[in-house]
């Protein structure tokens, strides 16, 4: 049997051993594949983060071209230079890539013009013309006037638009609506290659109708129109630059499309995406040493790695728990095993006997007096043994399961430890117990419980001492109000290892002084009893000079 | 007992449908015959409106018309036997038919067909029992020149050519071509010749702020004409004027506190029988004995109903008048002189009813600059007047007013729990010049703060709830409604602007620019968005969408061709992108009255639903 226990344990440790090799190649193996995703996700990143770079950058430009710029067509061509300079101004503290405004206040008329175009009757020409912007001089703002012609120029962006406005109206379908869309292309020109963009506000439908009719013919009265052109002149290098992963990209600078240096060397990685609209020449250039990059697949690494070392760990804990839980059981069940060996043999003994007396008062003809007296005297004292056997097997378990109610009696504690001393020493003879009191003559309690009690402690007291050292004292102070029993002897000593142990059940020190006899009930029927009298047992011992148990009680009398 | 439920139900939860509000059919056109004997009018008949004509003393009614894809835009009487009808096709032209008829039907003479230009009749009298005087763009379609129609052969010989400017033309009571109003846009001449071979001479010119309607020619005094006139006075005044001179000759009829809005002449009596004064309503003021004797009796048997006359016999006899009152749109009457009888001829809307409508009532309170300003106030039926939500509908302008009478917009929302208050602010006519001039250039200054205080009259009032209340308009009425909301975000829980002005710089722009006068008047008006740029752009919301914040209604006609719809998109993009709550509805228009009942039906439900969300909550 002892064989087949160890072989058990022997297949269990090869089992976790197995278990502990294999978690931990798994563990290495996803920290290896972790790693791998990690830097596949942080190259990818790399190459596709530079979309919402790019859209963080050039949204401002994409709000100025699509909501503040059409807001010249509010003003429906009565912008003058004055309006049209605060305008400017809030424009370019709002954005800064605009670096210089042309405004042509213009006009429209039935009649030709010198400057700028003539579409058979309909003159399209600047009233005056002004610029605006950081480094423009207050005496160079108002560039042209009709009394001043000299500074315009044939060549300039106004005679773009001005031709696109004649187009359009020659080409228009008086009877369609355009849409809006088609209006906003057809009064903007975006120039990517002098970054620049032109706008026109936007005629009402009725207006391009009179257009139109101006292009045919001479209208009577000849009117004139307002109409407003702006050139914003930009520039890509002063795009704010919206780095949304700075853990990504070192660097990002604004270059000509054409840039692509030569000394790339293998310490940087680079990518790159075109910029749009007016700044269609211009590219968004993303630079990262390497070992930058390393830093930030490791930053993306830490928190995976973390978690699976945790997983790792819990997974250890979990076998760990389950195999000390698994060794607790396997000592329970040699406990129980035990206990359930010494009962047999506690039964043992005094059924044996009762069946030598029975065989011996069947088998024997005649019954001598003597003898019918010491038959009788074996079989009720072997009677009286199994009974005790029971009956302390019963209260224990009814003690357990707290099923007993506690008598509370005035107990005279001298004559209680005299009666106690006299019933041990008549059975043996050889047991030496003294005692003292002090603090209190009476206390209420159940003194059979409290005799079971000291029954027990007296018994052990005397089994685990060597024949010339049985010797026990009983003391009983009230101290501060509480009961303090101590049970010291000079016996065997408990090995401080064992301490724990001792209260537990069917728990029994192996040593030659209880072989025979002995359940390994005694002590935590003891702490059950001490328990279910709401006190407390502690012990105190020395291998070879003795133990001392102690016991306090709650005083009431 | 399912009655008494049904009724319960209704007294409770009496909304009434959208539609019904709006489904008015002013389409009566009743004329009576001169010599009072017979009516004609026009009636829906298997879904086509056709002229029918009734002989009063027997009630036999007979159908003259049977038409077919074509509309009678209008007509009348040329004799006691014969009528004439003018009618227009569904085509983008419109063309146009004239006809002559015999009342029992009898005789039909066709007197133009297929006619693409425009017909106004001066004078429905006949002249040497062939002709009536008529205004027609035939010549140019941008002028109306006047003309002899002859009845008979449909022949029309010129009576005067309009160079351009003439705006108007009156003859007197035998016919004869007398007046021509000339106009610029702001300025208007009256010019008067005495003969109709001679020239029109000027009399008098007044700006635009000025008032000089001609009513009448006297019939007794040579040159003189009755007119409604605030040439040289603050409130309009009832004056005989004399042509020659130009100068009031005598001054009918004038209150300091009144203002003339309309008056009555009987070529029959062949004197000035009423002149109507509007304050808070429209009231009467006999001018003679002999007509407060006759008119009065209409009043007695109409009381509390404010009437007009539609039309009347030659000898006033038989009249057709048209009532209403704040609660109802109101109903055609024939009354008869002689035995002082009413007649119900038909109700203008049938679907309203009068019991379930709300009373208007007039309000005023003083500006924060001491001006006393005039409103109406509509309050919801079955309500305690207390802590209620508010809509605030600011009228259409420049030149506008609210006044006593039904309102479709007033009780819808009136019967979906809102009380509604109407202010008359200052630039509104009807209160005299100087209230009028008041209004220039104040478009986003005095003219919103008046409704403010009117808002603010209200809760102190404390009949609004201050935390309920919203500002709606039309045209400039939702100008203020959006100015107004941006700028007092505290007062105005959200408002909304149907076909709304929202950009100055668009509004004066609708104006072609060689109209140079007209152009002048609007900048004296609205303002000048050449030499004050700034103060327009801080005018017009369009340029404020970043201050915005209350949740905004929005209303326009994608294809309005007088309305910059690019701009409007983009204003509501704007607002969108500021997170601010828009409801855009895009009304259609057109010339399909199912397709514009639709339209109308959708925009209102919106707003129901859009005043709902914003003022129903706790």
């Amino acid at each position: 049997m002892a064989l087949d226990k160890k072989s058990s344990y022997r297949k269990n440790f090869s089992l976790g051993v197995t278990f502990i090799i294999l978690i931990s190649i798994l563990f290495i193996l996803s920290l290896f594949l972790a790693f791998n995703y990690s830097k596949k996700s942080i190259e990818n990143d790399f190459v596709s983060e530079k979309v919402n770079v790019l859209e963080q950058s050039i949204k401002p430009y994409n709000d100025f071209f699509q909501n503040k710029m059409p807001e010249i067509s509010y003003y429906n061509g009565y912008l003058d230079s004055s309006t049209a300079s605060k305008f400017v101004d809030t424009l370019m503290l709002k954005y800064p890539f605009i670096s210089k405004v042309t405004f042509y206040d213009t006009e429209v008329k039935n009649v030709p013009v010198k400057d700028g175009i003539n579409a058979n009757h309909l003159g399209i020409g600047p009233k005056s013309i002004y610029q605006f912007g950081k480094g423009v001089k207050p005496d160079s703002v108002k560039l042209y006037s009709e009394d001043d012609t000299r500074s315009f120029n044939v060549g300039s962006d106004f005679n773009a638009i001005a031709i696109k406005l004649a187009t359009f109206v020659e080409d228009l379908d008086t009877a369609s609506v355009p849409t809006q869309e088609e209006l906003f292309t057809n009064f903007s020109i975006v120039n990517s290659n002098e970054n620049k963009i032109t706008y026109l506000n936007i005629p009402r439908r009725a207006d391009l109708r009179v257009y139109k009719d101006m292009i045919r013919r001479k209208l009577n009265p000849a009117p004139v129109y307002p109409q407003d052109i702006m050139v914003f002149k930009l520039d890509a290098h002063r795009i704010k630059i919206v780095n949304t992963r700075p853990s990504l990209y070192q660097t990002i600078r604004i270059e000509p499309l054409t840039y692509d240096p030569i000394d790339t060397s293998d310490e940087n990685i680079t990518t790159e995406i075109a910029l749009p609209g007016a700044f269609s020449d211009f590219k968004l250039y993303l630079i990262s040493s390497k070992s930058y990059i390393k830093k930030e697949i490791f930053i993306y690494f830490m928190p995976i790695a973390l978690i699976l070392l945790l997983v790792y760990g819990v997974l250890l804990l979990v076998a760990f728990l389950i195999y000390r839980n698994l060794n607790i059981n396997s000592k329970m069940f040699k406990l129980q095993y035990d206990f359930v060996n010494n009962l047999t043999h506690e039964f043992k003994t005094p059924v044996s006997v009762i069946k030598i007396a029975g065989n011996n008062i069947k088998s024997a003809p005649v019954l001598s007096q003597k003898e019918q007296q010491l038959y009788g005297k074996i079989l009720d004292e072997e009677a009286d043994k199994l009974n005790g056997l029971m009956n302390k097997l019963l209260a224990f378990t009814q003690i357990e399961n707290k099923s007993i109610k506690l008598n509370q009696e005035e107990v005279n504690i001298v004559d209680f430890i005299e009666s106690t001393i006299e019933s041990h020493t008549l059975k043996h003879p050889d047991f030496k117990i003294t005692y003292e009191v002090s603090g209190f003559k009476t206390f209420i309690t159940d003194p059979v419980l409290l005799g079971s009690l000291f029954d027990n402690l007296a018994e052990n007291a005397y089994k685990y001492s060597k024949p010339e050292q049985k010797k026990l004292h009983i003391s009983a102070k009230l101290i501060k109000g509480v009961l303090v029993l101590r049970f010291t002897d000079k016996g065997i000593g408990i090995a401080s290892s064992e301490l724990n142990n001792i209260f537990k059940k069917f728990f029994r020190i192996q040593n030659e002084y209880n072989q025979m006899g002995s359940v390994g009930l005694g002590l935590a029927f003891c702490k059950e009893l001490v328990n279910f009298m709401e006190g407390e047992i502690t012990v105190k011992s020395k291998v070879g000079s003795g133990t001392e148990f102690k016991i306090v009680l709650p005083y009431n009398s | 007992m399912v009655v008494l439920i049904w009724a319960c139900k209704g007294s409770n939860n009496d909304t009434i449908p959208v539609d019904n509000f709006f489904k008015t059919q002013d389409k009566a056109y009743y004329r009576i015959s001169p010599d009072g004997k017979s009516l004609s009018y026009l009636k829906l008949h298997d879904k086509k409106l056709d002229l029918f004509v009734e002989d009063l003393a027997t009630g036999n009614s007979i159908q003259l018309t049977h038409l077919n894809g074509k509309n009678i835009s209008f007509q009348f009487w040329t004799s006691n036997n014969e009528l004439i009808y003018y009618t227009e096709d569904g085509s983008k032209e419109r063309r146009s038919d004239i006809f002559v008829i015999n009342k029992d039907g009898s005789k039909q003479v066709q007197l133009s067909a297929n006619e693409k230009n425009r017909l106004r009749v001066i004078e429905d009298q006949l002249i040497d029992d062939k002709y009536i005087i008529v205004a027609s763009n035939k010549r140019d379609s941008t002028v109306f020149d006047v003309y002899r129609l002859n009845v008979r052969n449909g022949k029309m010989e010129i009576a005067a050519k309009n160079p351009g400017n003439i705006t108007k033309w009156m003859t007197d009571s035998k016919g004869v071509l007398k007046i021509a109003v000339a106009s610029d846009g702001v300025n208007e001449t009256l010019m008067y010749r005495e003969k109709e071979n001679q020239a029109f001479a000027p009399v008098i010119t007044n700006n635009f702020e000025t008032t000089l309607q001609p009513i009448a020619f006297s019939e007794d005094q040579p040159n003189i004409l009755y007119a409604i006139s605030s040439v040289n006075r603050d409130k309009n005044v009832l004056v005989a004027l004399d042509l020659k001179s130009g100068k009031e000759k005598q001054v009918l009829f004038a209150n300091d506190t009144l203002n003339v809005v309309d008056a009555t002449y009987s070529r029959f009596r062949k004197k000035m029988l009423f002149a109507t004064c509007e304050t808070w309503k429209r009231e009467k003021f006999y001018l003679d004995d002999s007509a407060k004797v006759a008119y009065s009796i209409i009043d007695k048997l109409l009381p509390g109903t404010e009437w007009v006359i539609v039309d009347k016999d030659k000898t006033d006899k038989v009249f057709v008048i048209r009532t209403f009152t704040d609660k109802n749109p109101g109903s055609y009457y024939l009354y008869t002189a002689v035995d002082k009888s009413l007649k119900k001829l038909t109700d203008v809307s049938p679907s309203i009813k009068p019991e379930d409508m709300n009373a208007m009532k007039p309000i005023s309170f003083k500006s924060r600059d001491s001006l006393t300003i005039n409103g109406y106030l509509t309050l919801p039926k079955n309500k305690k007047p207390i802590n209620l939500p508010v809509v605030v509908l600011p009228h259409n302008g420049p030149r506008s007013r609210n006044s006593w009478g039904y309102n479709a917009e007033v009780q819808f929302l009136a019967n979906r729990g809102y009380a509604v208050l109407q202010v008359n602010y200052r630039g509104s006519t009807g209160y005299g010049k100087s209230f009028y001039a008041a209004g220039f250039k104040q478009w986003s200054d005095k003219i919103q703060e008046d409704v403010n205080d009117g808002v603010k009259w209200l809760i102190a009032e404390k009949i609004a709830n201050p935390k309920k209340i919203a500002i709606y308009g039309n045209g400039f009425g939702g100008y203020i409604a959006l100015n107004c909301l941006y700028k007092n975000p505290d007062l105005y829980k959200c408002g909304g602007s149907n076909s709304g002005v929202i950009n100055l710089f668009s509004y004066l722009k609708t104006f072609p620019p060689f109209l140079k006068a007209k152009l002048q008047m609007y900048y004296e008006i609205v303002g000048n968005p050449i030499t004050e740029t700034d103060y327009m752009r801080f005018a017009s919301p369009v340029f404020h969408a970043d201050r915005f914040k209350a949740p905004v209604f929005i209303a326009q006609n994608p294809k309005d061709p007088s309305v910059n719809v690019a701009e409007g998109v983009q204003f509501i993009k704007e607002l969108k992108k500021r997170n601010v709550q828009v409801t855009y509805i895009e009304k259609e228009e057109g010339p399909d009255p199912v397709v514009r009942q639709q339209s109308r039906t959708a925009l209102y439900k919106a707003l129901e639903e859009f005043l709902k969300e914003n003022l129903g909550k706790k």
